[in-house]
C-alpha cells in the first residue's frame, strides 16, 4: 500500500500535467491557425495571438476553474452533499450581485463626483464587492437551509436555486440603471465568459485564488472530520464553528475572485470534484488540491471548446454556456444517483 | 365506461384550439416578404387612408427622421423612446423598437402607424393590427422593410406617398441619393482600405456581412475584414488580430474613447489607426445614415480633400 504522501505527490503531479496539457492544447487551437515556429520567432500576428491572447486567456480560465472546483469541494464537505456547488448554491449569484452593486454605485457616483466614481468602478473594488456578496450569500444559504437547528442539504440547495433566480432578476433591473458600456459587463456576469484581462488583473486574481486555496488545503484534514457530522467532529477536538467560518470565507473568496474575473460560470465545482473523488477517494487532503488542479484543466478545455465550436459562424459563445450544457445533465444524473443510494442503503 | 374527458368538453376544447390558431395564421401576413423596400417590399395592413393622415405614430426613429426631413413634424403624435430629435422631444412615447406598446399606440387614436419590418417586434405589432381591426376606427399599418442602402433611399418616396406628400418624398429621396452618389464619386479611384467596424469591446462585437456598415464601407472605398455568416457577430479577438485591418472604426460613441485600447492586440489600435465616430448615425437607417456616411468617408480617407 502506498503511503498517503506518495499518493498526494502522484495526484499533484498528474494534476499539474493535466493543466499543462490543457493549456498547451488551448494555446495551439483557435479561430486562426498559427505557426508555432513563427510565434516563437516573434513574428506577428502569430506571436501576438499566442502570447498576448491565447496564453493569458488559458491562464485566466485555469485560475477560474481552479477556484470554482476548490470552492465546490469545500462546500460539498460543509453541506455533506455532492450536489453543493458555488453556482447551484447561489454563492456565484451573490458574488455577481455584490460586484454589480459596486458597478451601479460607481455609475451613480461618477454622475455626481466624476473621477471618484470611475475609481470605484475599477477592478479591485468590484472584486471586493464580489467577495463580500459571495460571503453574504453563503451565510444566507446555510442559515436558511437550517430547519429546526439542523442543516438540511436539500433545503439549502433550494434556497440557493431560488436566490440565483432572484439575482438574475435584480441584475436585469440594474442593467437599466447603468450606462450602456457597463450594461454589457453586467450581462457578461450573468452568462459567465472567459475573456481577455490585463496582466495586473490576472496577477491580483491569482493572488486571491492562491490564498483562499491555501486556506482550504490547510483545513483539508479538518474537512475530513467535518464530513462525519458536527458532534463527531467536535468530540474529536475540532473547533467546528471556527473551522466552518474559515472554510466559508475561503470558499467565498475563491468564488468571488472567479466571478469577478469571468462571471457566473456554472457547474465546474460539481463536475470536477465528483470525477476527482472517484479517482482519488474521499480524503480531502488529496481531494482539495487535486480538484483545484483538474478544475483548472477542465475549464481551460471547456473554453477552448467554446472558442472552436461555433467557428463556421465566425463567432463564439461564452464558456458558461458550455459548462451549463455539460453540467445541467450531470447535476440531474447525480441527483438521481444520490437519491437512489439514500433510498437503498 | 366514462371517458376521461366528456365528449362535449373535447369538442369545445378542439374548437377553442382552432379559434386560437386562426388569428395567428391570418396575421402571418405581417411577416417580412423577403423583399426590401426598394424592391416593392413595403406592405399595407388595413385599408389605405383616403385622406392624408394627420395623426401618425412612428415605431422606428429612422422613419421619424424621414418625416421630419420632409418638414411634416406636425403630423406626428407618437414616437419610440429611442427618438432623440428635438422636434419630437415633447411627443408621447409608445415603447421601444422591439417592444412597441399596443395600449399606448391605441390610446393616441392614430390614423396611420409606420413600422420598419422587424421580426423582433412581430408579436406586439400583430397585436396592434388585431386591436385596430376590432376597433370602431381601424387604422392601417405601413410596414417598410429596410435592409439595404437602396431601401433607405427608397423609403422617403414610400413615406411621402403614404402621407399624401408625394413631391416632398421625391425631393428628399433625390437629395439623399445625390449625397450617397457624391461619396461614391469621391471614393472612385482611391486605394481600398481594409476595415474592422467595432460596435462593442467587451465582448468584441463587430459589423459582419449583411449589416449596414458592411455595405456603407464598400461605398467608401473600403472593405470589411469580417467574414462569416452573422451580421453582428461576437467576433473572436484572434481573428481580428490575424485580419490585421488597415483601420479600426470605433462605432461606440457612448463609451469612453480610451476603452478601445482594450483591443490593443490589434496592430491598427496599437498604431492608433482608429476612426472614432461621434454619433451612431450610421446605424440609423434614414437621413442620418447618409449624413454619417460622409463622416465615415472623411475619417477613412483624410487624404481625399
Amino acid at each position: 500500500m502506498t503511503s498517503s504522501r506518495t499518493r498526494l505527490a502522484l495526484a499533484l503531479a498528474l494534476g499539474v500535467v493535466a493543466v499543462a496539457v490543457a493549456v498547451a492544447v488551448s494555446a495551439t487551437l483557435g479561430a486562426q491557425s498559427i505557426s508555432l515556429a513563427a510565434a516563437f520567432a516573434g513574428q506577428d500576428p502569430d506571436a501576438a495571438i499566442l502570447f498576448s491572447l491565447r496564453l493569458p486567456r488559458a491562464l485566466l480560465a485555469a485560475l477560474v476553474g481552479c477556484a470554482l472546483a476548490a470552492a465546490g469541494t469545500a462546500l460539498q464537505a460543509l453541506l455533506r452533499n455532492p450536489l453543493a456547488e458555488p453556482f447551484v448554491l447561489g454563492v456565484s449569484g451573490g458574488a455577481a450581485l455584490g460586484g454589480s452593486s459596486v458597478l451601479v454605485a460607481a455609475a451613480a457616483r461618477s454622475r455626481v463626483a466624476g473621477p471618484a466614481g470611475d475609481l470605484l468602478g475599477a477592478a479591485p473594488p468590484v472584486a471586493a464587492g464580489a467577495v463580500a456578496g459571495a460571503a453574504l450569500s453563503t451565510v444566507l444559504v446555510f442559515g436558511l437551509g437550517r430547519i429546526g437547528g439542523r442543516l438540511v442539504p436539500e433545503a439549502a440547495l433550494l434556497v440557493g436555486i431560488v436566490f440565483n433566480s432572484f439575482v438574475a432578476g435584480v441584475i436585469t433591473l440594474m442593467k437599466m440603471l447603468v450606462p450602456p458600456e457597463q450594461a454589457s459587463r453586467l450581462m457578461y456576469w450573468l452568462l459567465g465568459a472567459v475573456g481577455y484581462e490585463s496582466t495586473g488583473t490576472l496577477l491580483a486574481g491569482a493572488l486571491l485564488v492562491a490564498l483562499s486555496i491555501a486556506v482550504l488545503v490547510a483545513l483539508s484534514a479538518r474537512l475530513n472530520l467535518l464530513t462525519l457530522g458536527d458532534e463527531e467532529a467536535a468530540s474529536l477536538g475540532v473547533d467546528v464553528r471556527r473551522v466552518r467560518a474559515w472554510v466559508f470565507f475561503a470558499a467565498s473568496a475563491a468564488t468571488g475572485a472567479a466571478v469577478a474575473l469571468a462571471g457566473m460560470v456554472g457547474f465546474v465545482g460539481l463536475i470536477v470534484p465528483h470525477l476527482v473523488r472517484r479517482a482519488v477517494g474521499p480524503d480531502h487532503r488529496l481531494l482539495v488540491p487535486a480538484s483545484a488542479l483538474f478544475g483548472a484543466a477542465f475549464l481551460v478545455l471547456a473554453d477552448a471548446l467554446a472558442r472552436l465550436a461555433f467557428l463556421p459562424l465566425g463567432t463564439e459563445p461564452p464558456v458558461g454556456a458550455v459548462t451549463a450544457f455539460l453540467g445541467g445533465p450531470f447535476f440531474l444524473w447525480l441527483l438521481r444517483r444520490t437519491a437512489r443510494t439514500e433510498l437503498s442503503p | 365506461m366514462r371517458p376521461l374527458i366528456p365528449r362535449r368538453t373535447a369538442v369545445l376544447l378542439a374548437l377553442a384550439a382552432l379559434a386560437a390558431a386562426l388569428p395567428a395564421a391570418g396575421a402571418d401576413e405581417l411577416r417580412a416578404s423577403g423583399k426590401g423596400a426598394a424592391e416593392g417590399g413595403a406592405v399595407w395592413f388595413g385599408a389605405r387612408p383616403e385622406r392624408p393622415p394627420r395623426r401618425v405614430v412612428v415605431l422606428a426613429p429612422s422613419l421619424t427622421d424621414v418625416v421630419l426631413a420632409m418638414g411634416l413634424s406636425d403630423r406626428l403624435v407618437g414616437v419610440t423612446r429611442h427618438d432623440d430629435a428635438p422636434e419630437v422631444a415633447r411627443l408621447p412615447r409608445v415603447g421601444g423598437f422591439l417592444d412597441p406598446n399596443p395600449e399606448a399606440v391605441l390610446a393616441l387614436s392614430p390614423d396611420l402607424v409606420l413600422w420598419v419590418t422587424d421580426g423582433g417586434a412581430l408579436a406586439p405589432v400583430r397585436r396592434i393590427a388585431e386591436l385596430s381591426r376590432a376597433s370602431s376606427r381601424p387604422f392601417p399599418i405601413l410596414a417598410i422593410p429596410i435592409v439595404t442602402v437602396a431601401d433607405v433611399l427608397e423609403t422617403p418616396r414610400i413615406v411621402g406617398d403614404a402621407l399624401g406628400e408625394r413631391a416632398a418624398g421625391e425631393k428628399l429621396a433625390r437629395a439623399l441619393a445625390a449625397d450617397v452618389e457624391a461619396v461614391r464619386r469621391r471614393a472612385a479611384g482611391l486605394a481600398r482600405k481594409r476595415v474592422l467596424f467595432v460596435v462593442g469591446r467587451e465582448p468584441l462585437v463587430v459589423a459582419g456581412p449583411g449589416s449596414f456598415p458592411d455595405e456603407l464601407l464598400r461605398i467608401c472605398a473600403a472593405s470589411n475584414v469580417v467574414r462569416g455568416e452573422l451580421p453582428w457577430p461576437v467576433y473572436p479577438l484572434e481573428l481580428a488580430v490575424a485580419d490585421d485591418p488597415d483601420v479600426v472604426v470605433d462605432a461606440a460613441p457612448q463609451e469612453p474613447a480610451e476603452g478601445i485600447r482594450r483591443l490593443s492586440a490589434i496592430r491598427a489600435i496599437r498604431e492608433r489607426r482608429v476612426v472614432r465616430l461621434a454619433s451612431d448615425d450610421l446605424i440609423r437607417a434614414g437621413p442620418r445614415m447618409v449624413r454619417g456616411l460622409g463622416e465615415l468617408f472623411r475619417g477613412l480617407h483624410p487624404e481625399a480633400r
